[in-house]
């Protein structure tokens, strides 16, 4: 039983950065219309930033703060001289985005190198709860991503600005019509989505290493979390991750190891497959395809 | 997309002397569906198979004809894809897995029973052909985005079944296997021998290309890409013209995987996985999915660019990504495209009323 309750703490830990980019997927792909396949490498390089601060000294958390608002600016680079040319030929745009992915890898091999890195753990407690040792760093993690949640959450859902979003994906034009800037809120959650892969990229790095491939592994469960759950749907994006998380840390305790991956994918297949509109609902993708 | 009157009405508009904008927009305009005239196409086509022919003769080394050799046979199973996807709007960005299903058939039909290259030949094509149809279902359900996704998720299974598979699929390691079998007077162990052995499977894949491309079967596959519902509800069988043409790729796709295995004589997991796969999406974008050469030019692009820039493998792969960017951006139906609109912007700027304007078919 403690066995159980510690995997499920770290299969916790370990959704709660499939979560993030699921949420940044999600958001940029249901909302904004734009497939980014780069959308892992913005991750890997958040976590290589991480990295770099960390190591040049400064506190990991400014450090997340930091590799966060630098993913945002390349985040809106990216929009502003890419994918805004490609929005009405959505795979045009994912063929650009490998590019991108391409590019921003090699680029990173370049300026570093290829091998893995990891920073010493920030926090470096355990707390035993209930007879359950948890390291803090684990449960700090899940917290931070509960909190970027619910700000996701309500933002999307309940404020003006989430409403005349989701107004824009359902009638483009109607929308613009009503004076929402379409084409400002497009850029506006390209550049939040790409936020969250660079904090999900320093949360990432406090758990394990990373090396500069990590991005292409984990673009492909961030995709599934969010075709999981439903385009567009932060919660369903919650409960993809968890989904995929809870089936990662299980089988890693109790199937075969070297299967481990395999199970994922088979539950993502199967989910896409008897469910394309995602477990919990979602917009279906951009309009335009 | 634009259509096709569209722009074989910007070029007429060009023969008559016009703005620089309006030039830009004419090399930029995507008319894969204006044929050019019949005796371009031939002459065309001579050149080509004259140069591809001559090449082992041109003194250029057995680097180059090595790279060569890679270069055809990833454009066989580019000309799969190039299938389902420009014909059929069917994209996959797991599409070496496929190949890798039919040189993983081979190989272990050559392992397990002792069988030669031409005997496994059928029966790899058959099994790449048959898969390509079984992971080609979900296009019956779900959309575009989907299906890549799908895709994806089975080029990555299929190496984690690779890997587990023990000394049947050879582990992580792979597999071994003799040379082809030589025919009566026909070595292949000489590399322009397997070399001509490539180009022939090359030939084949063009043929079947072009033949496909003017045939009423080609006809009701672009139909349906652009228009599915339409096409459903003028009588197409849509469904099973999907699977057909996934499956028709899966057939390149295991010629081109027997080819490269027995070119490598091993093969490896990774060989099959998530970027060999992501960068055959990128060669038939690159060259131009609806055109005949276009898988053949994003394939020789890719593979000789390293040897022409003499980069180091890091840098090499950024100019790809740059590369790619542009193309996209500047030419979105792929560097076939442009060079066929630059074609008809002198063949119609010098001859007044020829070019692409006078040759529909």
């Amino acid at each position: 039983m403690d066995i159980l309750l510690q995997q499920l703490v770290n299969s916790l830990s370990v959704a709660s950065v499939t979560i993030l980019i699921g949420i940044g997927i999600t958001l940029i792909f249901g909302l904004a219309g734009i497939v980014n396949f780069a959308h892992g490498e913005f991750l890997m390089v958040g976590g290589m930033a991480t990295w770099f601060m960390v190591g040049a000294g400064m506190n990991f958390f400014l450090a997340l703060v930091f590799a966060g608002l630098l993913v945002g600016a390349l985040g809106f680079a990216a929009e502003r001289c890419l994918f805004r040319f490609t929005l009405n030929r959505p795979m045009n745009g994912f063929i650009m985005s490998i590019g991108l992915s391409v590019i921003l890898q090699h680029a990173v091999i370049r300026v570093f190198n290829e091998f893995q890195k990891s920073i010493a753990d920030p926090v470096g407690q355990v707390w035993t709860i209930g007879g359950v040792d948890i390291i803090a760093m684990r449960a700090i993690v899940v917290a931070i991503t509960a909190v970027i949640v619910a700000i996701t959450y309500f933002g999307i859902s309940r404020s003006r600005y989430g409403m005349a979003l989701r107004a824009s994906v359902s009638d483009r034009d109607t929308a613009e019509l009503m004076g929402i800037p379409v084409r400002r809120y497009v850029t506006g959650v390209f550049i939040y989505g790409s936020l969250l892969a660079g904090i999900g990229g320093a949360l990432m790095i406090s758990l394990f290493p990373i090396t500069p491939f990590t991005g292409s592994v984990i673009i492909i469960r961030g995709f599934a979390v969010s075709l999981i759950g439903g385009l567009g749907n932060v919660g369903g994006a919650v409960v993809g991750g968890l989904v995929l998380g809870l089936v990662d840390g299980l089988s890693a305790g109790y199937g075969y190891p070297e299967w481990t991956d395999a199970y994922s994918l088979v539950v993502m297949i199967l989910i896409l497959v008897l469910r394309p509109q995602g477990l919990l609902g979602g917009t279906l993708g951009p309009k335009a395809s | 997309m634009p259509a096709t009157d569209n722009s074989a009405g910007k070029m007429g508009a060009a023969t008559e002397g016009t703005r620089a904008s309006e030039r830009l927009a004419l090399l930029t305009a995507d008319n894969a569906s204006v044929p050019l005239p019949a005796s371009v196409q031939a002459i065309t086509a001579i050149l080509l198979a004259a140069l591809l022919i001559a090449l082992p003769w041109l003194g250029l080394g057995y680097r180059f004809l090595s790279i060569a050799i890679t270069t055809i046979y990833t454009a066989i199973g580019l000309y799969g894809l190039a299938l389902q996807f420009g014909q059929a709007g069917i994209m996959s960005v797991g599409h070496a897995a496929l190949m890798g299903i039919g040189a993983y058939t081979s190989a272990i039909l050559s392992v397990q029973l002792g069988w030669g290259f031409w005997t496994t030949l059928p029966f790899a094509m058959a099994m790449s052909a048959i898969v390509g149809g079984v992971i080609g279902l979900p296009t019956l359900r779900v959309g575009g985005q989907h299906y890549i996704i799908i895709t994806f998720c089975f080029c990555a299974l299929f190496v984690i079944v690779l890997t587990n598979g023990g000394t049947f699929t050879g582990s992580a390691t792979g597999l071994d296997v003799g040379s082809v079998t030589p025919l009566p007077g026909i070595n292949f162990d000489k590399l322009s021998n397997n070399y001509y052995l490539v180009l022939a499977a090359l030939f084949l894949a063009l043929a079947a290309t072009y033949l496909i491309g003017i045939s009423r079967y080609g006809r009701t596959l672009r139909a349906i890409r652009e228009n599915e519902q339409l096409a459903r509800s003028v009588g197409i069988n849509v469904d099973l013209h999907k699977l057909g043409v996934l499956m028709v790729s899966g057939l390149f796709a295991g010629l081109a995987g027997v080819l490269q295995l027995y070119y490598l004589r091993h093969i490896s997991p990774t060989l099959f996985g998530a970027f060999p796969s992501l960068y055959l999406a990128l060669m038939v974008m690159l060259g131009g999915a609806r055109y005949l050469y276009g898988p053949l030019i994003g394939a020789i692009i890719v593979n000789f660019l390293p040897e022409v820039l003499n980069l180091d493998p890091v840098d090499s792969r950024i100019a790809y990504g740059v590369c790619l960017l542009l193309v996209i951006l500047l030419l979105p139906g792929g560097v076939s495209a442009g060079i066929k609109n630059i074609y008809c912007a002198i063949a119609g700027g010098s001859e007044g009323q020829g070019g692409g304007s006078n040759g529909r078919a």
